[in-house]
């Protein structure tokens, strides 16, 4: 039977390959990462891809929740003190209304109305990060002005009625502002400025033409109602912000999970598989010695 | 009838012949590591007895020559197992190099140069942008991610130019090695054709081992013809030698890279499916990179043009509307989209995050864009899922290529052939025994007919010889 007499550069490729093997899986324990290579596992790779895509999105999005979020507490409390000055507006009024006020008190009225015209409308004027929060897309600007040119004197809304979203992960869109003309200036009795704007011009000469003064104040009452429920829309923006964020982080750790389970190296194994290739190595090895040996060969076997 | 003279000028001849086979067997062990030598075997043959009345009296043996150990049909299948094997390892030493390109994050830490995370942070960017249209912070970093994507995928796709271009010039390097070893076959031939093999087994030897070198660069066939001598083509047919004509291959550039031609025939396409590392080089080349790399184009194509138009459509921070202009630079053809992808907006205000029907504080363009992330934008695919299909079958081709390359080993077929061919030194030391013993034993009789012949001499003398 003939053989192949070159059966120790057989014995070396395997050494060769059983180090390669070491080295790769050392590296894994090193790196703590099983794929370091698209060959290496292909369709764990463009599963990955896809994993980090959405974690990196859950992030994003909370992000982005913490700073709107800001926003959105920022304009509630804000119409939280314009419920406070119209609540006192009103108690002003109805005191003003009740006809047992002399001339000078009833001025006075109109005087602190005046204030709290100036305090609603600085309100309403509040900017977030330079930003004016109830102006619309027209945020670069101070939303609202009054004109004392004519009686009652005219608050006017230089914003837009735009609305902006923050869509979540999963594509649904949360509202991020009201903006001042549902708010302030809506359309019959539900204009804040033009129902504080009548009353101040009602008190403002002394006497009470106390019709007209209940009708406006009436109107300050819907129109407070008014803005009480348009802060509803506010605080239910904050509640599916913080919703949609917890629900994305709880996404994102649970992805986070799956994907490291994906790409790092389970240790347990490597180990395993590396003390065997150890094991196969010095085998090889001494394999490699014993048939290389001089003394294996016949010719030290000849007579010398 | 046979004479002591007879049998020792038999004896002389048999020393002679032991000679030449000790001479054979080490002509083995000398060689022994010698690349392409074959291991020799000495030929006896036995002398034609001579018949003297009626007796037939045998007349020794001499050695005829040397025969090669051979299997020139298991030979053939070696070199057209090695033209596999060699083809599919250099294709995955190409494909190794395109695929650590695209290193797959491991999300752990962040990775420089991962495609798939900088589409992600791009279009999250615009997200983020959606909490805040006006900030500036938010719109630098826009601008920011949108230059991270496009220097990672014009630099990816540079590198695929890059190592085309490299395995353009290995492919005519290879080109000027074949055509090295087809002149020197066709020198052989003719050699061979005049001396004839029998009277030399080294020129057969060298053949061979060219023939071998020859199947390692690219895949040819080998019909043997009369009178020793030897025709090669490619697998495609074209000759490269015939008798004692070599063809020379010859390259030229076409569309960029290289060509190869036989005559004024472009037999790219067959070396390139033909094996050999001239095929795997060719495969790399002409299939492997250009299809990546297209894909690449793909991607940075759709990408650039969609955020492009998104950005037109809308209105930007100066209050411009419809007319913010591109973020990324504007490809004109899908093909070399990738390596020209960069950014050209300078100024964070130029993107539109707003609508064109809106104020400048309105973010429902930069949901828009934000969207462009889940919508099939490229090829009917999101563009992440485009990356992800793109590195899954990147990775499938390579994972492929690597089985392939280990199930074409030739090495199987290398033990069959050494087993047959090769030097092995115990026989050689066990032939040299018996050559040793064999002469010791000529020797031996030749001294014993010497006596006798002495004897002889002497028949009725006193004198004693010894």
């Amino acid at each position: 039977m003939r053989v192949d007499p070159n059966y120790n550069s057989v014995l070396a490729a395997s050494l060769n390959s059983v180090q390669d093997t070491e080295e790769q899986l050392t590296s894994e324990l090193s790196s703590g990462v099983s794929v370091s290579s698209l060959s290496d596992n292909p369709a764990a790779v463009g599963e990955n891809v896809i994993l980090l895509n959405t974690i990196q999105q859950d992030d994003t999005f909370t992000q982005s929740s913490s700073l709107v979020t800001g926003q959105l507490q920022v304009a509630d409390s804000t119409l939280g003190s314009v419920v406070t000055q119209l609540t006192q507006a009103i108690s002003l009024a109805t005191s003003a209304n009740n006809g047992t006020m002399n001339s000078s008190d009833v001025k006075s009225i109109s005087t602190q109305l005046s204030g709290i015209l100036d305090e609603v409308q600085s309100l309403a004027n509040t900017s977030y990060q330079g930003q004016y929060i109830f102006a619309g897309a027209q945020s670069s600007t101070a939303p609202f002005s009054t004109s004392s040119s004519t009686s009652p004197a005219v608050t006017t809304y230089n914003g837009d009625s735009n609305i902006n979203y923050l869509v979540t992960p999963g594509g649904d869109k949360i509202q991020l502002n009201v903006p001042g003309s549902s708010l302030f200036t809506g359309s019959g009795t539900n204009n804040v400025f033009s129902a504080l704007n009548s009353l101040i011009a009602d008190y403002s000469s002394g006497t009470v033409d106390t019709t007209q003064a209940v009708t406006d104040t009436e109107a300050l009452g819907t129109a407070l109602n008014y803005v009480s429920q348009q802060r509803v829309v506010i605080d239910d923006s904050i509640n599916q912000i913080t919703s949609a964020s917890d629900s994305a982080t709880s996404n994102e750790t649970q992805l986070t999970a799956t994907q490291t389970n994906l790409m790092q190296a389970d240790v347990a194994t490597i180990s395993t598989r590396l003390s065997l290739a150890e094991t196969q190595q010095s085998a090889l090895e001494s394999v490699i010695a014993q048939l290389g040996s001089a003394s294996n060969s016949l010719f030290s076997k000849l007579p010398s | 009838m046979g004479t002591i003279n007879s049998a020792l000028s038999l004896m002389t001849q048999a020393l002679d012949s032991d000679q030449a086979a000790l001479n054979v067997t080490s002509n083995n062990v000398a060689n022994a590591s010698t690349t392409g030598y074959t291991e020799e075997t000495p030929t006896w043959q036995e002398n034609s007895s001579v018949v003297i009345s009626g007796i037939s009296y045998g007349q020794g043996a001499t050695m005829t020559g040397a025969t090669s150990q051979r299997d020139t049909v298991l030979q053939e299948r070696l070199n057209q197992q090695q033209q596999l094997a060699s083809a599919s390892s250099t294709r995955l030493t190409a494909l190794d190099s395109v695929q650590a390109v695209f290193t797959p994050s491991s999300g752990t830490s962040t990775t420089t140069g991962d495609i798939g995370t900088d589409l992600t942070s791009f279009f999250s960017s615009f997200s983020s942008l959606e909490s805040s249209p006006t900030s500036n912070s938010l719109r630098e970093k826009v601008l920011s991610s949108a230059s991270t994507l496009a220097s990672d995928v014009s630099s990816a796709a540079s590198s695929l130019e890059s190592q085309r271009s490299a395995l353009d010039q290995e492919a005519s390097g290879v080109v000027s090695q074949v055509n090295a070893l087809t002149t020197s076959i066709a020198q052989l031939n003719q050699q061979i054709q005049a001396t004839g093999t029998s009277t030399d087994n080294s020129l057969e030897d060298q053949r061979q081992n060219d023939l071998a070198k020859l199947s390692t660069l690219v895949g040819v066939n080998q019909v043997s013809t009369g009178n020793d001598g030897m025709q090669i083509t490619t697998t495609s047919g074209q000759l490269l030698v015939s008798g004692d004509s070599s063809y020379q291959l010859t390259t030229g550039m076409s569309g960029g890279v290289t060509h190869i031609y036989s005559g004024t025939t472009d037999i790219t396409s067959g070396l390139a499916s033909g094996g050999g590392q001239l095929g795997g080089y060719l495969t790399a080349r002409d299939t492997d990179i250009p299809n990546t790399l297209s894909s690449l184009d793909q991607l940075a194509y759709s990408v650039s043009t969609q955020v492009n138009t998104l950005n037109n459509a809308g209105t930007d921070q100066a209050g411009d509307t419809s007319n913010a202009g591109d973020i990324f630079s504007a490809p004109t053809q899908v093909s070399g989209s990738a390596l020209s992808m960069s950014v050209v907006m300078t100024d964070p205000d130029h993107i539109a995050a707003a609508s064109s029907t809106a104020g400048t504080g309105d973010n429902s363009n930069a949901i828009a864009m934000a969207a462009l992330a889940s919508q099939t934008i490229v090829s009917g695919q999101t563009p992440t899922n485009y990356y992800s299909d793109f590195v899954s079958t990147l990775g499938s081709t390579v994972s492929n290529v690597e089985t392939e390359n280990t199930a074409q080993t030739a090495s199987q077929l290398q033990t069959q052939v050494d087993s047959i061919s090769a030097v092995n030194l115990n026989d050689e030391a066990s032939s040299l025994t018996t050559m040793e013993r064999s002469y010791q034993a000529a020797a031996q009789v030749f001294s014993t007919l010497n006596t006798l012949m002495a004897q002889a001499i002497n028949i009725g003398t006193e004198t004693t010889v010894s």
